[in-house]
């Protein structure tokens, strides 16, 4: 009935002075996947984080297509045994300081800040700060933030029990953090801005064969109404053009990710949307500075993908930082 | 049947393994509709018995008003964790999932008695003149929330101005509801402030500076 889960004591690694073989900028899946990989090989690693480590995948309720685990798995679980491994290795993280510019030196050389007025410099970088979920930038979005509004149904599902409540957005990520909701919910009402969803189809399959939701498309929503907290979602059925108001008492949005790139926004190629430009060795146009994961251009958003750009990067960074031995 | 499994037995037992002074497990149950009391004694004296430093005390909430009020425990289930003095470590409700990680790091602190904060929130927390209470509202699946709880016991640990009651916002709904928590982690500070998120501890110093002055 109850399971214990134990974190490594957070953010209380001793930081060593000097230079850095690899400092990574960020501890998600990539992140951690570069970490296990130089650490191992005897580089000096370090990763800098945010938030907790874990990234994105770590407040998936279960992942289901990571592969190794026939039954799934936990994703808290699942990156909290990745970090496990990285400074198994030796790597040093460093949790809750974010990274506010990448100022390289010169060839071998680059300096990171941090918010929390620290100065890192390792002798490659890695970026690998993932996305955040996009806001709607509605009225009452921000308002209701913890009232009713939230972006992480691991953390506030249980809050919604026997209550109705709405997911904003179809696709992978709503289908998916949705079901996990209809465990506790009544009924949860998922509204899609397409005519159609993204998601895969077995999400698809069993969304609309639950017996306690409502897929509804060309949904535009305008507003979340509410008082003390949330009682409404106010929407515009882009077909019809009417607007209807859905009773709800708690708001899920999952309406994509924008990537967290903008502190090297003026170092870095990015494309139109704000992903970082990176070539197949992961390498950006600076050299020594790598991109990996969900901020990277053309990255489908998939743990295993995010993996896989982890281990490139280390490999790259392996010949760069032989080729700067000579 | 165990709580704890053999591998998490075997991590406590390391964790544990180093206590610089004994620590207490004061535990409040209640015959008033408590769904886990069994459970969290039973948690209790498992984690317990990984260290000779630990030990644990059982009082009911309702039959012994006295001791409750010595820990200043209003409601149960309810744990106090106590080193070589009472640092103000409190946990309400079971701390199961990625809580059982907010129970480790208390009984590490409490043993300890050394908060681990930057030099500029604990020379804040030295100054304080005021009580603060800090309750930080948890559900055993999130994630984010041991961060938010242990920097309130850190800023316990580094004030005797300060309390911090972790609640696993499932088991005390009313409380919950009280404060709209509809989201967690929320830490709320005497209160009235109230800070949404794992804030950083600047954060948390901000909200208490602003929750004394009104």
């Amino acid at each position: 009935m109850f399971d214990f889960t134990l974190s490594p004591e957070p953010s209380k690694t001793e930081i060593s002075d000097g230079l850095y073989d690899v400092v990574i900028i960020g501890a998600g899946a990539a992140g951690l996947t570069t970490a296990i990989y130089t650490a191992r090989d005897g580089l000096k690693t370090l990763i800098l984080e945010r938030e907790s480590a874990g990234g994105l995948a770590a407040t998936t309720e279960m992942i289901e297509n990571y592969p190794g685990f026939p039954d799934g798995v936990n994703g808290a679980e699942l990156l909290d045994r990745f970090r496990k491994q990285a400074e198994r290795f030796g790597a040093e993280i460093v949790e809750f300081d974010e990274v506010v510019k990448v100022n390289p030196l010169k060839a071998g050389e680059i300096e990171v800040h941090t918010e929390g007025e620290q100065v890192y410099t390792g002798k490659t970088v890695v970026i690998a700060t993932g996305s955040q979920p996009k806001k709607l930038n509605v009225p009452g979005e921000k308002e209701y933030y913890g009232r009713g509004v939230s972006y992480c149904a691991t953390c506030d599902g249980p809050f919604f029990k026997d209550k109705n409540v709405v997911i904003i957005g179809a696709g992978n990520s709503g289908l998916q953090e949705g079901l996990q909701v209809l465990e506790y919910a009544k009924h949860v009402t998922f509204l899609e801005f397409l005519p159609y969803t993204r998601a895969e189809h077995i999400l698809q399959e069993r969304v609309k064969n639950h017996p306690k939701s409502t897929l509804l498309f060309n949904q535009q929503v305008t507003a979340i109404q509410g008082d003390k907290t949330v009682t409404g979602v106010v929407a515009v059925d882009r077909e019809t053009k009417k607007e209807h108001v859905y009773p709800t008492d708690g708001v899920f949005i999952y309406v994509g990710y924008s990537p967290y790139s903008a502190f090297v926004a003026d170092l870095v190629e990015t494309n139109r949307w704000g992903y970082i430009v990176s070539d197949k060795k992961m390498r950006t146009k600076v050299p020594g500075l790598y991109a990996i994961g969900d901020v990277r251009a053309d990255n489908p958003a998939q743990l295993s993908v995010s993996v896989g750009d982890g281990a490139k990067a280390a490999l790259a960074i392996r010949d760069f930082i032989l080729e700067l031995q000579g | 049947m165990a709580l704890l499994n053999d591998e998490i037995i075997k991590n406590v037992t390391e964790m544990l393994a180093d206590l610089a002074n004994d620590v207490r497990l004061v535990v409040f149950t209640t015959k008033n509709g408590c769904e886990y009391c069994k459970e969290i004694v039973q948690l209790a004296e498992e984690v317990a018995a990984t260290s000779s430093k630990l030990t644990t005390e059982v009082y009911d909430f309702d039959a012994a008003p006295d001791k409750a009020a010595e820990y200043n425990i209003t409601m149960a289930p309810a744990m106090a964790i106590v080193g070589k003095r009472d640092y103000g470590l409190r946990y309400y409700g079971i701390p199961s999932g990625h809580e059982f990680s907010t129970l480790m790091y208390g009984i590490q602190r409490a043993s300890q008695g050394e908060p681990d904060l930057d030099p500029p929130t604990l020379s804040y927390l030295s100054e304080l003149t005021q009580s603060v209470n800090i309750q930080v509202f948890v559900t055993p699946t999130c994630p984010y929330c041991p961060r938010a709880a242990i920097l309130a016991y850190d800023m316990a640990v580094a004030s005797d101005k300060v309390v911090a009651d972790i609640v696993e916002s499932m088991e005390f709904p009313d409380l919950a509801n009280r404060f709209s928590v509809m989201g967690v982690p929320l830490s709320v500070i005497n209160e009235t402030g109230r800070v949404e998120g794992a804030a950083p501890p600047h954060m948390i110093v901000d909200a208490i500076k602003a929750a004394l002055a009104q």
